[in-house]
């Protein structure tokens, strides 16, 4: 098997034949472990050609929030100041190619450039210093955290990129407790029925905070398991130790589904928590719990059928979006693997989908990528299946 | 699909028409340059349960039969949130650095993978930087990294990977660089009698198994197969030179300095047809050419102020010879000359992680048919095809 160079037709076919043999063993193994049985999930394919190239020679940094308005319009969140010297050869005039993108870029269904802005204090608002999460409301406003050193607000503007909301502050301390600012927000979701914002604060705070969402008025919070926070520096997360009672940072998403269920990704602890709107724990489970580091559950989106049947958890540690069913937050499948071409992942962050029930994904670090996945109708899975990268059925060339 | 399928096309047309804008601003001699379009599904993706990923692509050649080979620097790229499998305590599930020396087929099927870590009788290179493959089917591979490049071992940190970074944390310092590579590589353990790193080019037969070593070179960035004279022509980027081995022995039979100023970065040599051999002079943006014998004939300037990297990172000639085609990993895109005239009458690519864009694509390819294939280096990590229409 040493230095075998599968040149040879014939022993390429013989090698890649043992490499495929050995991964539908694999893959057979990991769905027993994970109960084996087939199961019905909805099925995706990657559209390589979404969305179209920048114009302006605009380049795309690290990706760290995606949103879905009511038009279907995609809008993201990237940070332009991760954009380096040779990737932005033409803002340093060393070459022509290319300037950072404003941080946030509007897309129509299409995949055009719509409407962009962002980056610069104004008027009674200050920047993120490192922009993290977008979310567009049910009046159609945009809201943005921020999770750089001191960022301790979050933000809302029209879609036009008129500022109408600060709420906390920048240059502010750690404080899981306080009733005026957060700790480095990663997301926002608003709850149309309350009119109340959820926060996931954060990379510095480790709580949910639920806020009037046209007051900003701080109206209770909580932390993992329903907890009063506690800041204590809980260290590495270890997959054998007891659960943690807190959330590690960071708490890196809170969505509401329909059925009013508060879904919390604490990321370094591989775990969801669900709560009532309240704040009263009802119950967790992990995924890929031995995943260490960044964690395995970056972010979430249901399904779009009316009971959310389906979660998509965005795994940008593990280069995945697991598929897990809502009700028993069982993994049924997951797609997407490493990798720099359409359909592949690194360190996939944020995850949302359209009405037509199609996933938008964007990745941070080097990904620096806003991905559509086509939604394609149900298919049978054989339960845990990993799909791999889904591309087209049918090939172009 | 239909519907994606149009989509597509819409796409590619569009990219098409931003070439053509370009091919509209030709600075004379009425040369037409080819139209190409990205084909965002090639190659393939790897087996799902081997979870490969490739490093910086640090070259790419198309072989007679139309196989392409790619030479990438593996895991000693790899972030470590790009190797969560490898790292200590196991971390996440993906990914392993793909086999270091890969060939697809045209259609992007994976025909030949190439394990260089359990090797014998040679030291695989830190830097693997070009690659080569002659009509016989050996294939050559070069070195990119000097000795004293070489960072102590401690310099790169395991274990678990931090949280994730503030805007900025990460930026590298990719320009400053040596060499078609951007990162550090690891220390290995080495044997008494192997040669430093980033000094050798070696030869393995197309069976894979290990044939020789040209020695004494320093950062061999990138390696030309003469077939009708077993030569090898090696860019001596160290020595600032091109020199000419015996392909058998490895013997020196001559060697040659640039025109005029020194070079500055030598990233390329390649043979054209009619025996011209041209010369990437990466860091002064300028393209030098040579007769066999060393004879300077000729030279040529692509994006004149670039800055930083340069422009010239990798040359690969079209099918019928009268275009050449320009890697620019700085101005991220592949430029299109006219090879006699070497003027400047097209380009593709923009910059950007999407299909047909690039981050430091450094290595350029040209198949039978006009097809054109790229690599990508530092946290570009692919290759790409470009058919020709």
């Amino acid at each position: 098997m040493r230095r075998n160079l599968a040149i040879a037709a014939s022993l390429a076919a013989l090698l890649l034949a043992l490499g495929f043999g050995q991964g539908v063993l694999e893959k057979r193994a990991e769905a027993l472990q994970n109960g084996g049985g087939k199961v019905q999930v909805p099925r995706f394919e990657v559209d390589p050609t979404f969305p179209k190239p920048l114009p302006n020679h605009w380049y795309q940094g690290m990706s760290i929030g995606v949103g879905v308005d009511a038009n279907d319009h995609v809008w993201i969140v990237h940070r332009p100041d991760s954009v380096n010297a040779l990737e932005a050869a033409g803002d340093a005039r060393t070459g022509e190619c290319c300037s950072k993108a404003p941080p946030i870029l509007e897309f129509d269904q299409q995949g055009t450039l719509l409407r962009h802005w962002g980056g610069s204090d104004g008027d009674g608002y200050q920047w993120p210093a490192s922009n993290h999460g977008i979310t567009i409301d049910h009046k159609g406003n945009v809201w943005v955290g921020g999770n750089g050193g001191g960022d301790g607000m979050v933000l809302k503007f029209t879609q036009d990129g008129k500022f109408l909301m600060m709420v906390g502050k920048k240059g502010v301390p750690v404080d899981s407790n306080s009733t005026e600012h957060f700790g480095q927000v990663a997301k926002i979701f608003v709850d149309k029925k309350e009119n109340e914002a959820y926060i996931s604060d954060g990379y510095g705070n480790k709580r949910v905070v639920v806020l009037d969402a046209d007051t900003g008025k701080f109206k209770r919070f909580w932390g993992a398991y329903g907890n009063k926070p506690d800041d204590t520096n809980l260290g590495r997360y270890n997959p054998e130790a007891p659960p943690a009672q807190q959330f590690r940072t960071p708490v890196h998403c809170a969505e509401m589904s329909n059925d009013r269920f508060v879904y919390v990704c604490d990321r370094v602890n591989d775990r969801i928590q669900v709560f009532t709107p309240e704040g009263k724990f009802v119950k967790e489970a992990w995924v890929s719990k031995k995943t260490l580091g960044d964690g395995s559950t970056w972010d979430i989106a249901f399904s779009n059928d009316p009971q959310q049947k389906f979660i998509y958890l965005a795994d940008g540690h593990d280069e995945k979006v697991w598929i897990l069913d809502r009700q028993s937050l069982e993994i049924l499948t997951s797609f997407g693997d490493g990798g720099k071409m359409p359909g592949q992942f690194y360190a996939v962050h944020s995850i949302a989908t359209d009405s037509k029930g199609n996933i938008y994904t964007t990745e941070t670090y080097d990904g620096r990528r806003l991905q559509r996945f086509l939604y394609k109708g149900m298919q049978t899975v054989t339960k845990g299946e990993d799909q791999g990268t889904v591309w087209p059925k049918t090939k172009t060339q | 699909m239909r519907r994606t399928l149009s989509i597509l096309v819409g796409v590619v047309s569009l990219l098409v028409a931003a070439g053509a804008g370009l091919v509209a601003q030709q600075r004379g001699g009425g040369a037409q340059a080819p139209k190409l379009e990205v084909d965002p599904l090639w190659p393939k993706p790897f087996p799902v349960a081997k979870h490969w990923i490739l490093g910086s692509v640090t070259g790419v050649a198309a072989d007679a039969q139309d196989r392409v080979w790619v030479v990438h620097r593996g895991v000693d790229s790899l972030q470590n949130n790009e190797k969560g499998p490898t790292l200590e305590p196991w971390a996440s599930s993906c990914c392993f650095a793909a086999p270091q020396i890969l060939a697809f087929d045209a259609s992007g099927s994976l025909v030949g993978t190439w394990e260089v870590a359990a090797n014998k009788g040679y030291e695989w290179p830190h830097d693997p930087s070009g690659i080569a493959v002659d009509k016989a089917g050996n294939v050559y591979v070069g070195s990119g990294l000097a000795p004293s490049a070489l960072p102590p071992p401690a310099a790169r940190g395991r274990g678990p990977a931090p949280e994730d970074a503030a805007a900025g944390a990460r930026g590298r310092g990719d320009a400053a660089a040596a060499g078609r590579g951007d990162a550090a590589p690891a220390g290995r353990g080495r044997g008494a009698a192997a040669p430093p790193p980033g000094t050798v080019v070696l030869k393995f037969d197309k069976t894979g198994k290990y044939v020789s070593t040209i020695r004494d070179l320093d950062r061999p960035l990138a390696i030309a197969v003469d077939d009708t004279a077993n030569e090898v022509y090696v860019a001596d980027d160290g020595h600032g030179r091109i020199a000419v081995f015996d392909a058998n022995s490895g013997t020196l039979k001559r060697e040659w300095k640039a025109n005029g100023e020194a070079f500055k970065t030598i990233t390329c040599v390649k043979i054209a047809k009619d025996g011209m051999v041209y010369v990437c002079d990466r860091g002064n943006n300028r393209i030098q050419v040579f007769a066999k014998d060393g004879k300077f004939q000729k030279e040529g300037s692509v994006a004149k102020e670039t800055k930083g990297d340069g422009s010239v990172w990798d040359v690969a000639f079209s099918p019928d010879q009268r275009q050449l085609y320009v890697a620019d990993g700085h101005n991220k895109k592949v430029w299109i000359l006219d090879r006699t005239s070497l003027e400047t009458i097209g380009s593709f690519g923009q910059g950007g992680r999407y299909p047909g864009e690039f981050y430091g694509v450094g290595s350029v390819a040209v198949d039978s048919k006009g097809n054109v294939y790229t690599g990508e280096t530092y946290e570009g990590k692919r290759v790409q095809k470009f058919v020709k229409r």
